[in-house]
């Protein structure tokens, strides 16, 4: 199935070229959002939903995978744990040292 | 002026510099709790604020379901604290005892609340998933703070011009940044120019960390939409 449902894509473009969010895209980047590959999905979701078109649900994973990788682009700056801090849960007068 | 992040104690002072970590803020941290008597004779509650009301904001929600994920789930009466502190302070996070600090005598509506209490919660998560070096890495201090003013609504227009600070193209990422210094001179003895250089250093990377809301939520709306794709990152996931 595709990574999203079909209404998601169509709410993300429908959203996307709304006023409200072309102003908060140009208060938070200094340019205007670019919704065309939203519209793209929602084509190939619609497609891969039809007719389980190859094509289209190649193009549609190569496009979220591409998502992926743009917020992977940079390193982090901090280890990520393994498992939780260890005294998030303890009671708070043991926390505090002496 | 709002939101500083409270870090840990006592035990040792070294360095010709003695750095208390933000905790002169909060003078009511550490303290033995007074008798009820007192602290209903001499002291004046917010009756306003319900530090119940919290959990219902969907920017809180998300948060508090994803620290659950990750293995941390909160709990109103251990991590969370209604103090009375200094100056204009709004909130903290102790990461010494695992605690927010929502400060009652300087929150005066809802809105202000749900928004530190985000805001917090955001440092709350990142100590939650990674190993945040609070006290002796200014560079780590800085990604979280950048994250925190970033996706918590600190930084919304309206929020901007209600402090007399006005600009519209890119002007969140200004505010970020100048939030996230100001937090940092407020918790730690650095100059001006060691935050600024941490902040600066940083700040591509963790002003594009949106976890865990995946998006910059300028509003309720998008916050809730946020909730409901992490609801379904499982699918997103497997589906790649």
């Amino acid at each position: 199935q595709p990574p999203r449902s079909c209404e998601d894509y169509w709410w993300e473009w429908k959203h996307c070229r709304g006023l409200r969010h072309a102003f908060h895209h140009y208060y938070a980047h200094g340019e205007l959002p670019a919704c065309g590959r939203w519209r793209d999905d929602y084509e190939a979701c619609r497609a891969w939903e039809r007719g389980r078109d190859a094509a289209a649900q190649e193009a549609l994973c190569e496009s979220e995978r591409a998502r992926v990788m743009e917020k992977q682009k940079y390193a982090p700056v901090w280890t990520l744990r393994k498992s939780p801090p260890p005294d998030w849960y303890l009671p708070l007068e043991q926390d505090k040292p002496n | 002026m709002e939101q500083g992040e409270a870090a840990p104690p006592a035990a040792e002072e070294k360095g010709e510099e003695e750095d208390d970590f933000g905790y002169r803020l909060f003078p009511d941290r550490n303290k033995k709790p007074q008798s009820f008597l007192v602290r209903s004779l001499f002291t004046f509650h917010n009756r306003e604020i319900d530090c119940s009301n919290i959990f219902l904001d969907p920017y809180a929600q998300l948060l508090l379901e994803a620290m659950k994920q990750s293995g941390c789930t909160v709990f109103s009466d251990r991590h969370f604290s209604c103090e009375n502190c200094d100056g204009c302070v709004s909130g903290g996070f102790d990461s010494a005892t695992s605690q927010i600090v929502l400060c009652q005598n300087n929150i005066r509506q809802q809105s202000h609340m749900n928004r530190v209490v985000t805001h917090e919660l955001i440092h709350a998560f990142d100590h939650c998933r990674a190993h945040v070096d609070w006290f002796k890495n200014v560079k780590h201090l800085a990604c979280s703070e950048i994250r925190a003013a970033n996706l918590s609504g600190d930084c919304t227009l309206m929020n901007e011009i209600a402090r007399f600070k006005f600009g519209l193209k890119g002007h969140h990422q200004t505010c970020v940044r100048d939030r996230a210094i100001r937090s940092i001179l407020a918790v730690r003895k650095v100059s001006k120019e060691t935050a600024e250089k941490a902040v600066d250093e940083v700040f591509d990377a963790c002003f594009n960390d949106l976890e865990p809301f995946g998006r910059i939520p300028h509003s309720k709306t998008d916050a809730k939409r946020a909730y409901k794709d992490f609801q379904n990152r499982d699918r997103y996931n497997a589906n790649l």
